[in-house]
Order: structure tokens, then sequence, then C-alpha cells
């Protein structure tokens, strides 16, 4: 029963939030913070419950079976590593955005969002994913509407639209599905269809693309994060980006592995397209948040490519560059947000100099752009270097231009050093206060903590990784 | 025999003695209530049967009319609104050609009254175009039964597909009429002036209860006609609905007012609906139709009373006059967004399981292709939908803020409206467990 009260609870008590509380009441972030501590132990919970392989079948809800509109939750250890990093990064989250204005309202759109965000993880209902996968938009696109920057509006606009789109095309490709299997059910349905069509794949493919994002579908995304509050930025790439790899991997992947074989090289190419793309673009850039925005495009690349490789390995470096994707990007964003709120600038050349005034920033900046680029010590680089091994040990040596995309990531990371905390001391920054309330400045010690840690012990998350994947390994598993 | 029908029959003529008396409010409530109370409860003549689909919609319609009638203030409305329940009931158990032709030309009848309650030149404007209009359908609706009849059909019986050219084409005709009522592209050029135009209340029973009270009697009088005849009417359905909801999707981008971008969204929806129309070899139609009809006449019946509240109570009848509504009116801002939420499709509302079960059974019939555009202009509509929520919440407003007197009662009718919206939008099994027992 519990789980569900985690994914509708949270639904009903936004609601209570808005009604009951006052504007600037500071107890809305407390109950934010103190329920998504909770989610964080529930995962734990049931990371610690979950059998060898396979699925831990919570229960089943509301089922209708005229047309198997059932709420089934199972998890694995696919889903359960990605229900622990949403609510470490809700919490952060939580914890950056300790002095956002308008808090009640604020929050109980965090806490509106947790909820759906979590029946995507756990419900293994086609019909209930996409009921959950759609609902996260509504809250995100206040958050960004609402207490977005200048062009939030737009953004928001665009952003909710471009997604709801794609949505469309896996909503289609699940009645597809359902037409020949006659079910919805995720972990049932390999074994049901004889055969897939390959518009089916085409569909979820383009659906799930639009989300990770991938080149051609990325150009909702720099708008989004631009505009977007900070933290909310930083929730998009680490929690809303994940949903589409997690549901590439799930979906498209491990549900679909025929047409997955055949059109890897479709992956493959776009994944390279988007890593070298988006790195470009990046270093093009003079727009602080965009640059990062763009570096998160590249990264997301890196994660197709492993992806491509449907193997063991790949699938498990994959996931592991997502968790590392998601600590690394959101700090740059909360940063390079901060800044803007302090000098009133997104240009880096009126950033110049930031060490001088506030070297302890500038040190977590330089930390988080050095795991960007994949520095050894930090979880970029065990990312990247695995993705790199999966990606050579598929398709050949000829992918080691891989790491090519990882020094034009050193390009923009280190000119950006240059520009922003190096450099010559700009008037802006002269004359900007950056003190820091405690709080935030915590959230980034513990997004700091986790770039170094996971990355001096990554053996700490293989474990977990490993065995979400491990049904691989066995002959007439998944692939 | 005391059923819904005749009891709901017998106060409206009796409400006609209570006009200007103040008990006509709580009257009609009564005597909705009883009907809910009664519901299920046949007719009792000829040519009229019930169903448990049917009994299912009569109960949500009735239950939609008391929020109506919550909201509503004007005595002549309320009386209306008794008479266009009874000819929906009989419209809805319709089974022989004769009573579908009697209860058709009532609702279309009532409706014509309804919109004449007429106070200014916009709303004559209105409400000639829907005389019009209907005057048109009536006719349309007796040529085809003619047709029909020429080819060997009787009135007494349900409608058959017999294998003359006649009775097929009188058939189709009839439909076309029923397409009139139901605001099909190119039958539907009355309606997005006479649901801008006329009161908003009218409009919501007009767009609301009256349609899909429509679009649920004549699926359940033409569907076994449809199925039989699937060459010719599967290509033609298909075609209408995409002309439909993309016209309507599209028109409705381009609309300043409030009402017009409802109106045309209306249109839109009706393509949806119709798509049940086309799918009717698929097992799910039918179930289909039911729940986009139901969530329909929840979600539009709400919006429409919303704009009759902006429009009343804080004089806004443009996008421009909604900036920042929601700082001062976050209520009513709720109630507006959720259900605008709900035409939209966005999911756990009522709006997304009605559109999901139709465009499942588009694709159940094989023609997947149709239900991408469908999808596709689905998505389209969101970008008016989420327009209007951003002016509600995210622009700032330009007027400074009047506090108006509560309207509990209004408050009251959406908070029922919402709870349809939500319950049908997470709770299925209502729906599946009578939908196929048409």
């Amino acid at each position: 029963m519990i789980p569900l009260y985690f994914i509708f609870g949270p639904v009903i008590l936004a609601a209570v939030m808005m009604l009951f509380m006052s504007k600037e009441s500071a107890a809305a972030k407390y109950m934010a913070l103190t329920l998504f501590i909770l989610m964080l132990f529930v995962s734990l919970d049931l990371l610690s419950a979950l059998p060898e392989t396979g699925y831990l079948v919570l229960r089943q809800y509301l089922a209708v079976e005229r047309f198997d509109f059932v709420l089934s939750l199972q998890v694995d250890h696919l889903s359960v590593v990605m229900l622990i990093l949403t609510s470490v990064l809700l919490i952060l989250v939580t914890l950056s955005s300790w002095t956002m204005k308008d808090q009640k309202n604020y929050f109980s759109l965090l806490v509106l969002f947790s909820g759906p965000i979590f029946g995507v993880f756990m419900s293994t209902n086609f019909l209930w994913f996409f009921i959950f996968w759609e609902l996260t938009l509504v809250p995100m696109y206040f958050l960004v509407g609402i207490w977005g920057a200048e062009g939030r509006i737009y953004a928001a606009v665009k952003f909710f639209l471009y997604t709801h789109v794609a949505s469309m095309l896996i909503l289609l490709a699940f009645f597809l599905i359902y037409t020949q299997t006659g079910m919805f059910d995720m972990t049932l349905v390999k074994e049901a269809m004889l055969t897939t069509p390959a518009l089916v794949w085409w569909l979820l493919f383009i659906g799930f693309a639009v989300k990770m994002p991938i080149f051609p579908f990325h150009t909702w995304l720099p708008d989004a994060h631009v505009q977007a509050p900070a933290p909310v930025s930083a929730l998009l790439a680490g929690v809303l980006l994940k949903m589409g790899a997690y549901a590439m991997i799930r979906m498209v992947v491990l549900m679909l592995p025929e047409q997955s074989q055949n059109f890897a090289w479709v992956m493959l190419a776009l994944g390279l397209i988007t890593l070298f793309y988006a790195g470009f673009m990046a270093l093009y850039e003079t727009h602080l948040k965009k640059m990062v925005a763009y570096s998160s495009i590249s990264h997301m690349g890196l994660v197709t490519v492993a992806i491509s490789t449907l193997s063991y390995s790949g699938l498990s470096a994959a996931l592991f560059e997502m968790i590392g994707h998601a600590l690394i990007i959101s700090p740059l964003f909360l940063i390079a947000g901060f800044l803007h709120a302090r000098t009133g600038s997104w240009q880096m050349q009126d950033m110049g100099g930031l060490m001088q005034k506030a070297p302890y920033l500038s040190a977590i900046f330089v930390l988080a752009g050095l795991a960007a680029l994949g520095l050894p010590g930090t979880m970029g680089f065990i990312g990247e270097l695995t993705i790199l091994i999966s990606a050579i040990d598929r398709f050949g040596i000829g992918l080691i231009i891989v790491a090519l995309g990882s020094m034009i990531g050193a390009g923009y990371i280190i000119w950006t050093f240059r520009r922003v905390v190096y450099g010559e001391k700009s008037k802006r920054i002269e004359e900007s206060n950056f003190s820091m309330n405690r709080v935030e400045f915590l959230a980034l010690i513990l997004f700091a903590m986790g770039i170094v840690g996971f990355g001096l012990f990554p053996s700490l998350l293989f474990d977990t990784i490993n065995t979400a994947f491990s049904m691989l390994l066995t002959p007439g598993g998944a692939l | 025999m005391i059923s819904t029908f005749s009891i709901l029959f017998a106060a409206s003529l009796l409400s006609l003695l209570l006009h200007r008396t103040k008990m006509l409010k709580i009257f009609t409530l009564l005597v909705l209530l009883v009907g809910l109370f009664l519901s299920g409860t046949s007719i009792g003549l000829t040519g009229f049967t019930s169903s448990e689909a049917v009994t299912l919609f009569e109960r949500i319609m009735l239950i939609v009319l008391l929020a109506l009638v919550l909201h509503e203030e004007d005595d002549t409305t309320m009386t209306q609104t008794l008479f266009l329940a009874t000819a929906s009931i009989a419209l809805l158990q319709s089974q022989t050609v004769l009573a579908f032709l009697i209860s058709f030309e009532a609702v279309s009848l009532i409706s014509i009254v309804l919109v004449s309650h007429i106070k200014t030149a916009e709303q004559a404007e209105g409400a000639v175009k829907m005389f019009i209009a209907g005057a048109i359908a009536t006719g349309i609706l007796l040529l085809g039964a003619a047709f029909y009849l020429m080819g060997g059909g009787l009135l007494e019986e349900d409608i058959v597909s017999h294998p003359t050219t006649f009775s097929l084409v009188g058939v189709f005709i009839m439909l076309f009429a029923v397409f009139y009522k139901l605001t099909i592209v190119p039958m539907h050029g009355w309606a997005a002036d006479t649901y801008a135009l006329v009161r908003h209340s009218h409009a919501a029973l007009l767009s609301g209860v009256a349609k899909t009270v429509v679009a649920v009697a004549a699926f359940k009088f033409f569907a076994p006609f449809l199925a039989e005849a699937s060459e010719i009417s599967v290509p033609l359905l298909v075609i209408l609905a995409v002309v439909t909801m993309t016209l309507g999707n599209f028109m409705a981008l381009y609309q300043q007012k409030l009402s017009r971008i409802l109106a045309y969204s209306s249109i839109a929806q009706a393509g949806y609906i119709l798509l049940a129309y086309a799918a009717v070899k698929s097992s799910l139609a039918s179930t289909g139709l039911l729940y986009m009809a139901i969530a329909y006449v929840f979600m539009q019946t709400a919006v429409f009373l919303v704009l009759d509240t902006l429009r009343q109570k804080h004089d806004i009848q443009t996008l421009e006059g909604l900036k920042g509504f929601a700082k001062g009116n976050p209520v009513l801002a709720f109630f507006f967004t959720v259900q605008l939420f709900s035409l939209a499709g966005i999911p756990l509302l009522a709006g997304f399981l009605g559109k999901a079960v139709v465009f499942y059974s588009v694709v159940d019939a094989g023609l997947w292709y149709v239900a991408l555009i469908a999808l596709l202009n689905s998505a389209l509509s969101v970008g008016y939908y989420a327009w209007i929520v951003k002016h509600l919440y995210f622009d700032k407003t330009n007027k400074t803020a009047v506090t108006q007197k509560k309207r509990t009662f209004s408050n009251l009718a959406q908070l029922i409206l919402l709870g349809g919206t939500f319950y049908f939008g997470i709770f299925a099994s209502l729906v599946f467990a009578v939908g196929d027992h048409f």
C-alpha cells in the first residue's frame, strides 16, 4: 500500500498546501523536504526488498480488465535506481530553492511533481505509465512559466507543446502494441508479441528521444533549461531527461530487442551527432546557462551512444552516466542561475574573476566543470570511460571518436573557466554581492561530495546498476 | 407510470407556474434529484427502450444539469433545462425510427426556444443563426426519413439497412441532419457564432448537454447500420472527423475572444466524438463514445459556466482581459484550468481517458493513421488551452482586482463538475462495465 501513498499522496498534499497555507509560509519547504526524505527512505527500502533478478510485484489497483487499465506497480533494480536518484535530486533541489519567492506555490508544485514521477518509475502498465509521464508536464509548465526568466512564457509553452506531441506518438505505439497482444503490461509484452512492427519501434524511439533529448528533437530543451529557474533546470536535467533515458532503455532496448538490433545504427548515429553537435554549440555559446544546457545535451548524446550498444556493459555504463550527469550538470545550472541572479547578466564576459570574489563557489563550479569533461577521480571520468570501452567493444575501434567528444567538452569547459572563474575581474563581479544562503550552499556541497565520492568508489553504484541488467548475461536473456 | 421521463415532463410544465417565486430553483433541483433517483426507469411508450449505457449517461446528464441549475439564476433557463432533460431522456431511449424522429425534433425545438431568450442584438444574431440551421436540419432529417421509408423502411422498427439504394441514401441524409447538431464540418457554420454569442449558460446547455445527448442517442440508433454499411460509412466518417477536428483546432488558435476559442474547441471535440462512429467495427467503439461523451459533458459545461461567471461578474470576455486573473481569483482560475487541461487531454482527468479509449478503438478498427492525425490534433489543441492558462497565471494583471461577492452556488456547481472530471479520469470501471450494453 505504501508505494501508492507516495504516488497519489503528493498530489493530494500539493492540493492541500495550495489551498490552506498562507502565501509566504515557511512550513511549505519543510513539508516538501520531509516528504522527499521519506520518499528516499521508501526507495531504499524497496532496494533492500528487491529479488536478485526480475520484478518485485507491489500491488495492483483500479483494475479494469476490459481495457487492461490496471495500475500495477512493480519495480526492478533499474526502476529503484531511478527512484533513489529522483528522491535525492528532489531533496537537493528543495535545499537549493530555500530562498525562492512565493514559497507556498513553488513547493506545492514540486510536491505535485514528485508523485507522478514516482508513478512513472513504478508503473508497469503502459496506460498508467503514460498518465504519470504526461502528468509531470503540468507542474513543470507552471514552474517554468511562473518562476522563469525573461523568455519564460515562450519556453514554457514550447516545452509543453513539444513534449506533448512526442507523448502522442508514444501513446499510439502503446495502442498498436495492445491491438497485437491485448495487454498493456510492459513486463509481459515482449513474450506476447510475435512480430514487432518497425513502426512501433520508431514511434517509441522518437517519442522518448524528444525527452532525452536526442538531435534533432532537442530544440525545446535549450529554451526550457535557460528560462527555468536554476533549481528547476537542475530538476529538468536530473529527473525529466532521465525519465526519457529510462523509458528508452526499458521500452525500446529491453522490450523490442529485435528491432533495436536492426536500428542500433540509428541510435548510434544520432547519439554521436548529438554528442558533437551539442558540444560545438556549447563551444560557441557566450551565454553561460545555454553553454551548460548544451553541455547537458552533449552528455545525453553520450548516454545514447551507450544505449545503442545494447550490451550489458553499455547499458550499465549508460545508467552510471545518467546518474553522473544528474549530479554534475545540476550544480552547474545552480551556479549559473545564482550568478545571473547576482550579476544580472548571462554573458560570460561579464563574470570574469569570480574566483577572487567568491572562492568557494568557484571551487565547486570548477569541480563540477572538471567532472563534466571527465577528469579522473570524478563521476564523469568513470561514466565516459566505461561508455568508450563498451562502444569500442561493440562497434569497433572507430568509436574512439567518442573520446573526441570528451575533448570538445574539455574545450568548452576550460574556456569557460578562463572566462568566468579566472581572468580579469569584471565590473559586475566587483559590484555584486555573492553571499549565499547556507542551505543552498549545503546543497552544492552535497552535489560535490557525490561527484567525488562516486568517482572514487564507483563500485558503490555499479553493484546495484549491474544487477539491473544481469538478465542480459544469461543466454536467452533480453537481447 | 412513474418514471424519470414522466416526472421531468410534469415538472417542466409545473415549473411555469413557479416563475418569479424564488421557489423555482429549489423545485428544479429537487425534481432533478428525484429524476436521478428514478433513473433507469423506461419511458414506457412503444418505440423507446432503455439500456445500461443509456441509464449511466442519463444519470451523468442529470448530475450535470443539477450543477447547471445550481449555477443558474434565470427562471426561464431553469424551465428550459427541465424541458431539455425530458426530451433528452426520450431521445436517449428512442429505438424506432419514429421515436427517434420525434424526440430529435423535440430536443431541437427546445434548443431553439432556449436561445430565443434574447436580450441583446448579439444574442439575437446567435439565436437566428441557430434557428435557421435547426430548421434546415429538420428539413433534411425529414427528407432522409422520406427516402428511407420509400426504400422499404418502416417507422415502427429499428433502423436496418434494406438493400435498396433509396434506404441507404435516406439513412445517410438523416445522419447529415444529426451532424448539424453535432457541429460536424461542413455543418458547423452556425455553431461557432451561436455558442459564442448567446448567453454562456445557454451555450453550456447546447454545446455541453444537448450535443452529447445527440451523440450518444445517434450512436445507439445508427451504429448497427453504420457497421453494416462500413464500406461507405467508414471512409466518409473518417474524412468528416479529420476535417472537423483539424478545422476546429486551427480556427481556435486564431481567436481572441474566449467564447470563440471554446466554441471552436467544441467543434474540434465533435471531431473526436465522430471518430467513435468511424471506428464502429471495433468492440470498444461504443465504450469510447460513451466515455468521451461523459468526459465531454462535464468539462464543456464547466468551461462555459466559468465563462458565464467571467462575463457576468468580472466583465471579462477576451484573452487580454484574463491576464493575471489567477492572482485575485485563485479558485475560479483553478476550476477553469483543470477543465481546460481535461479538454486538452491531460491525464488523470476524464478528457484523457475519453480520448484514449476513442483513439484506441480507431487503432483497433485498423485505422492507425487516422488515430495519429487525431493524436497530433489533440496535441495541437494544447496550444490554445495552455495559452488560456498562460494568460491566467503567467501574465501580470493590468487592472486592480475587484473583490466580488462570493458565489457559493456557482462554486458548488463547479465543484460537482470538477468531481466528475476527476472521478472519470481515475476510475474507469463504471463506464467499461456498461459500455458494451448500448
